[in-house]
């Protein structure tokens, strides 16, 4: 259907990322996402981002990290396109989206999962009908949603609570119903604006445990997190914010610099 | 598409009555209106036909005299039409109206000349015509056009007529208004399931499609309920009012059937469009 989807389910181990040396062309036409010199400057004068440069690989697992207003949250919008970026170039998948029609914007973010730091989950659906409505806004019928569903929520482990509505759940619940949602298409990127945000510590590792078994599966997983513990943890690349500057680029750095 | 609008309706019960009865009020005053005004303009219409000139002969009136008046009528511009009562048929006439005047062995002569008819173009021509035949032409009897009462006749329809123009318009303005805004409540309190479902994916159309066809359900189920109304209403509260209208058989108020169509043509297009053109502002995620 889509460049993102052909290019997507490649399981092969994640290229090295070395951005600095490559020749960028090439790079966005194999690389996951590409940002090139990208800025985001909010009305009236409020510099979000500035002189952003990075590639990440397909099969990568990348936490973006930094205090609270760095530009975390606005990389993550800008990746969906919910922003447009005021300087620079963003590609996704092989697409630049800054020539991507408004019209195309759904298909686009069909090949993004996204979990957030407050699930959003349609309150009113049940845990299945909430992962059914991704699938269903891409026209998928009857028989697909009746067999993707409860795989996907044997993956997450939520067999049990298939007919709970999210405020019967807790949070690290209503956490994995959004993972699910955002990863039954099987998209090519999942990309989590501080999934854990609101969880407690051990929640959390359940949480990024689930992430990690996405992302070993081939998905590329694009994480903004505040959790220190976590990240040193996991010993993934690590891009820092600061000031909406990347601070540090690391392939397997830590919360802080060393 | 229809089942996700149900299922919302169901999910958005209040806000839906909100917007149901909202309508059904706003159609329900829309028809009160339709109606009453097209049967107030309909007798108005009727009345200002029945504005006439009177052109009475003398008994014994000479050919070309009737002629003469017919040469001055014809070259009249402000003149539709005018018709020659012979003395026969006027009498006939007065007979059929007032029978009681008349014994059973009839009238030893005709009193009557012969008269003319004329309808003006214009309600409002009526004063200029038969001032036009003044000094009265030789033969002519008397020349009449009810000036008291079509002055009265104008000036009443008059104000109905822009008191009915203004009335629709204030209605419709306020109704579409208030739909406006129920919906608009409505779509607030559900902005989030709207964001949400556009950061899954969603294109306009698949968001925009319940909600409107949800617009639409209540639209249509609003004027339905005034239809409804307005039908109870027509059967209960005509029967007592009409015998006391003393308006002629030509005097009508727009067809049930048309204006519950009209209502609910309104009422579906209030809705969908309503609520279609509401979610365009949330839509931008």
């Amino acid at each position: 259907m889509t460049v993102v989807q052909e290019t997507t389910l490649a399981t092969e181990a994640p290229a090295l990322a070395q951005p600095e040396t490559q020749d960028l062309q090439a790079a966005a036409a194999r690389a996951m996402i590409v940002f090139d010199n990208v800025g985001k400057v909010y009305e009236p004068n409020v510099v979000a981002l500035e002189g952003a440069s990075f590639v990440i690989e397909k099969g990568e697992f990348v936490f973006l990290v930094g205090p609270s207003g760095s530009g975390k949250s606005t990389m993550v919008r800008l990746l969906l396109k919910e922003l447009e970026p005021t300087s620079g170039r963003i590609v996704v998948g092989g697409r630049d989206l800054a020539r991507l029609r408004r019209s195309k914007v759904p298909q686009l973010r069909r090949n993004i999962g996204c979990v957030f730091q407050d699930f959003k989950l349609l309150p009113n659906r049940t845990t299945a009908e909430n992962v059914a409505y991704a699938l269903k806004v891409q026209g998928e019928g009857g028989n697909a949603i009746r067999h993707k569903v409860p795989e996907v929520l044997g993956l997450v482990g939520l067999t049990h609570k298939v007919n709970s509505y999210p405020d019967e759940l807790s949070g690290g619940e209503q956490q994995r119903v959004s993972i699910a949602r955002a990863f039954v298409n099987h998209p090519p990127l999942l990309v989590c604006d501080e999934p854990t945000g609101n969880l407690d510590p051990d929640t959390s590792v359940g949480i990024m445990q689930l992430l990690y078994r996405i992302n070993r599966s081939g998905t590329t997983v694009v994480m903004a997190t505040h959790d220190r513990e976590m990240v040193d943890k996991m010993r993934r690349r690590v891009i820092a914010l600061e000031d909406g500057r990347i601070a540090r680029d690391e392939r397997r750095g830590g919360y802080a610099s060393e | 598409m229809l089942a996700e609008a149900v299922r919302s309706i169901g999910a958005n019960i209040s806000t839906t009555v909100a917007a149901t009865m909202t309508v059904l009020i706003g159609m329900f005053l829309l028809g009160l209106f339709i109606a009453l005004g097209t049967y107030v303009l309909s007798w108005s219409d009727h009345v200002k036909s029945e504005l006439v000139v009177k052109v009475f002969f003398d008994r014994d009136v000479k050919p070309a005299q009737v002629e003469a008046v017919r040469v001055k009528l014809d070259s009249n511009q402000q003149v539709r039409k005018f018709e020659l009562v012979t003395a026969e048929q006027g009498l006939e006439k007065i007979k059929k109206q007032r029978p009681e005047l008349f014994g059973a062995d009839g009238l030893p002569f005709n009193p009557l000349g012969p008269a003319y008819t004329i309808t003006p173009i214009k309600a409002e021509y009526t004063e200029p015509i038969a001032n036009s035949l003044k000094p009265m032409p030789a033969g002519v009897h008397r020349v009449t056009y009810g000036r008291k009462t079509a002055e009265k006749i104008l000036s009443v329809a008059k104000v109905i007529e822009s008191i009915f123009l203004i009335a629709v318009l204030v209605l419709l303005s306020a109704s579409t208004i208030l739909i406006a805004n129920t919906i608009r409540l409505s779509i607030f309190a559900r902005r989030r399931e709207i964001e949400v479902m556009k950061l899954v994916g969603a294109t306009n159309w698949f968001v925009r499609g319940p909600f409107m066809l949800e617009g639409l359900i209540c639209g249509l189920g609003g004027s339905l309920l005034a239809v409804i109304l307005l039908f109870v209403g027509k059967e209960a509260a005509l029967p007592s009012i009409l015998p006391r209208l003393d308006s002629g058989p030509n005097v009508n108020a727009m067809g049930f059937w048309a204006i519950s169509l009209i209502l609910l043509t309104v009422g579906l297009l209030l809705g969908a469009a309503g609520s279609g053109l509401t979610l365009r502002r949330f839509l931008r995620v």
